[in-house]
Formats: structure tokens, C-alpha cells, sequence
């Protein structure tokens, strides 16, 4: 039940580094890389963009692109 | 006390006493009678002796998933009792807590957490009801897991990842062909015992779910389901994935009364106004002609209709709409025989869980019993 505020999966530079609060799991497993990684809405491939690039997919140039989830674990009750 | 003041009603009485009239569009005779003081010069003063010397059980099916039984002789009042103690009151373990590490199915986590819940689980039966106890949840600032023990929280995990498969044909269109994990079943789950769980549960006595086809979710390449469940014991009060019954109902004893003969064309109408086996076809005997008054005088060798199994009627009123039949038959329910079903949903036997309704019941009575003591003290 407790949901955090959207925690950007990947740690970005060293700015966030250390920032994992309580209840993470598995976070830092990303590499600290200065860009985002997001998913292609018609391939599901793995799309990084840099500054000033097109927003699209370079593998099947599809334009729609999500957010990562979250790497932490997030608690539901079964109700 | 003068005799007959204990005078008991005649069997026809007793039986238009015990009969719920059904008419065209009204429903009679709805409440029970037989309390103290409602007819004058009768005891109806309740003794158990009384209740078990009238009081039978028929069973009619009895499978696990399935029972079916005719409670003979019993008040509305605690059949009723029964059946609310069925559906709410008996325990049962259920996925209460679901830990997501990851879900990027096309399903939502609380959607999917949601489904999990209501999956019914089956094991080891002394495990569940024996060595499993209740779960407490800790309190708002307290560790989370402070009150989880291997009595009382089974860990399930679900881990599953759909991939491509590669000895499909290119052109393959089913989803199941042509990926692995496409469809995520009840079967997926998986049961990991902790603590003493791996002696009550180990084998065939490991929580597993009783209906191992039931469909999770869908996923697509590279859509992936990574999740960790606690399940707690429930009672269905408290929410109804803990009900260990699909149903737990009873209808009364339907009763057919034909009161003037139904002949010929008219006995075959007749028998298609009910469900098949309820009305039976008879030729009329030379026993029932030579019986003046009894209508079928004149008749003899004609088919008449007679009532074969009422149990097997829907009571739809189909027959008193027909003009043909109009003052030939009567329709009622016996009001004290109560033909119960209980479907279970696979965590108790059917037949054990009505005993185990029983047994609430009474440890109910005890706890009143206990505080009319107090009150009287
Ligand atoms: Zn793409």
C-alpha cells in the first residue's frame, strides 16, 4: 500500500546516488549512464534518447515510447 | 394441566400447518407457527427430545466439490444459520499480500493482485486447519513482518517471463505457439515452504491451487510477471475470497397436490408443465374406477397424470396458468424440510464443511450461554 512517489528507474550521474529510501529492492542495478531508457510501444525494445534526438524508436521507428516501472517493490493487498 | 392441553394436531393439520401456500400470484402461509401460546391447548414449547425424534437428514449427493442433502424437521431460523455460517464464518487461507517487483503485463498491479486474491488454494487438510493459525496484522508503525511466522503466512512466488519461441513458424498466429508463457495459469504459482511448513505441506500436501487452469494473465514477448505473495487465513466476513463455499443455499420441499383427476390429453399437458421426472403418466386401474366419488368413474384404461418426484420441481406455476387445470392441482413447499446444497470451493469437503457449521453454531450458543450466566450472577 505505501506507494512512493515515481522514482526514476535509472540513477542518473552521481546526483541521486544514495537516494534510495526505505523498501527498495534491486534498485542501482542500472548502469549510471547519463540518459534515460525507455520502451517502444510497438517493438518493446529498449530505446535511449539523448539530447536534442528524435523521439522514436531506432529499431522499428515506432514514435511511442513508456517510461520504465519502477525498480522497487511495490505492496498490494489481495482485496 | 388438564390433558388436552397438550393435545397434538392431526397429521392433515400438522401437514396444512407445514405447507407455504403457492397460488397464481400469492404466496401463503409464510411463517412458522409451532412457538408456545399461538394455538390455544397445544405445548410447542421447544425440547430437545422432541427436535430429535423428528429431526432427520437425507443426503442425496455427496461429493467433494458438491453436496446435496434434504434437512427434515428443522426451523428456518437455523437452517438459515447454517448457511450464513457456510458462506461467512468458515476459515480459509487466501493470498492476502501481494509484493510486486515487477509486472509489466498489460494488467494492472492492483488488478492483478486482485485476481491472485481470489484464487482458491488447496493442502494439506491438517496443515490448514491444524497447524495454520490466525494471522494478526501488525500495527500502523510496527514492522511490517513483526506477527508473520510459518504458522500463519504461506509464501507463494510467481515469476514468469514470455519469450519468443523459436520452433514456431514465422507465421504461427496462435499466441501459444508462437511464444512461450503467453497465458499465465494458476499453475505458474509457486508454493515455497518456510519453517515447519516443509513437514505439514511437503508432497502431495503442498498449497497448490485447486483449479489449476484458471488464467492469470496474458503476456507478449518480453512482458514480464515477478511477484512474491503472502497468504493468510480469512474469514469470508471479512471478505469473500475467504468464503469456502461457491454456494451454500437450500429451497424448500416442493409439493404438488392434484385434488381432481388430470386425464388424457390434459395429464400429458400437465406432465409438460413441470420438469421432466416431476409428474409420471399412470393408466387408470380398475381399483381407482370402482371408487365412487373419486372422479375417474368412466375412465378406465385412460392415462392419468400423478406426481412422481416433487423434489425434482422448479415450482415455475406453469400449471396454474392453464384453465384445464384450474382447481385440480395444488402447489405448496413444505416448510421444514429444507433440501440444502453446498459447493465447495475445493480448500474442505462439502459434507465436512456443513459439520463444521454445526460446530460454530454451537460454540456460538456456548458464548451466549456463558453471558446469560454472567447476566444472571
Ligand atoms: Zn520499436
Amino acid at each position: 500500500m505505501p506507494r512512493e512517489e515515481y522514482q526514476v528507474p535509472t540513477t542518473s550521474g552521481g546526483a541521486s546516488a544514495g537516494a534510495m529510501t526505505r523498501g527498495a529492492t534491486g534498485g542501482e542495478r542500472h548502469d549510471s549512464r547519463a540518459v534515460m531508457t525507455y520502451i517502444c510501444g510497438d517493438c518493446g525494445g529498449n530505446v535511449t534518447l539523448s539530447k536534442d534526438a528524435l523521439v522514436a524508436c531506432p529499431h522499428c521507428a515506432g514514435r511511442v515510447l513508456y517510461k520504465e516501472r519502477t525498480k522497487r517493490m511495490v505492496q498490494f493487498e489481495a482485496r | 394441566m388438564a390433558p388436552s392441553r397438550h393435545a397434538a394436531p392431526s397429521a392433515e393439520e400438522h401437514l396444512r400447518r407445514n405447507t407455504v401456500g403457492i397460488n397464481k400470484e400469492t404466496v401463503t402461509n409464510v411463517s412458522s407457527t409451532d412457538f408456545p401460546g399461538h394455538f390455544p391447548g397445544e405445548d410447542h414449547a421447544f425440547s430437545i427430545e422432541q427436535f430429535q425424534s423428528a429431526f432427520s437428514i437425507q443426503f442425496h449427493r455427496n461429493e467433494a466439490n458438491d453436496a446435496s442433502f434434504s434437512l427434515i424437521g428443522i426451523d428456518a431460523s437455523l437452517a438459515n444459520a447454517f448457511r450464513r455460517i457456510l458462506i461467512a464464518e468458515i476459515p480459509t487461507l487466501a493470498i492476502e499480500d501481494v509484493f510486486i517487483e515487477n509486472n509489466t503485463s498489460v494488467i494492472q498491479d492492483e488488478v492483478l493482485a486482485h485476481r491472485l486474491g481470489l484464487i482458491p488454494f488447496n493442502g494439506g487438510r491438517e496443515g490448514i486447519h491444524n497447524f495454520l493459525k490466525w494471522y494478526k496484522k501488525p500495527e500502523a508503525g510496527e514492522d511490517p513482518y513483526a506477527n508473520s511466522f510459518d504458522w500463519n503466512t504461506v509464501r507463494l512466488e510467481l515469476n514468469i517471463t514470455c519469450t519468443v519461441n523459436p520452433d514456431a513458424a514465422p507465421t504461427e498466429n496462435d499466441p501459444l505457439k508462437a511464444y512461450n508463457h503467453a497465458h499465465v495459469y494458476a499453475r505458474d504459482i509457486v508454493f515455497v515452504p518456510t519453517g515447519r511448513q516443509a513437514e505439514h505441506f511437503d508432497g502431495e500436501n503442498a498449497i497448490r491451487p485447486v483449479n489449476p487452469d484458471i488464467l492469470i494473465a496474458k503476456l507478449r514477448p518480453k512482458q514480464t510477471i515477478n511477484l512474491a505473495m503472502h497468504m493468510h487465513k480469512g474469514i469470508g466476513a471479512d471478505h469473500s475470497k475467504f468464503s469456502p463455499v461457491a454456494t451454500a443455499s437450500y429451497r424448500l420441499l416442493p409439493l404438488i397436490h392434484i385434488t381432481r383427476p388430470i386425464l388424457g390429453a390434459d395429464a400429458k399437458k400437465f406432465q409438460k408443465c413441470f420438469p421432466e421426472g416431476v409428474i409420471g403418466l399412470e393408466t387408470v386401474t380398475r381399483e381407482d374406477v370402482s371408487k365412487p366419488g373419486s372422479g375417474y368413474e368412466g375412465h378406465l384404461g385412460e392415462l392419468k397424470a400423478v406426481v412422481k418426484d416433487s423434489m425434482k420441481d422448479t415450482v415455475s406455476r406453469e400449471a396454474l396458468r392453464h384453465a384445464e387445470f384450474e382447481g385440480k392441482v395444488k402447489l405448496g413447499r413444505r416448510r421444514d424440510h429444507f433440501i440444502f446444497s453446498i459447493e465447495s470451493t475445493g480448500q474442505w469437503d462439502s459434507d465436512e464443511l456443513f459439520l463444521e457449521s454445526v460446530k460454530h453454531l454451537k460454540l456460538k450458543c456456548k458464548k451466549l450461554e456463558q453471558q446469560v450466566i454472567n447476566m444472571v450472577q
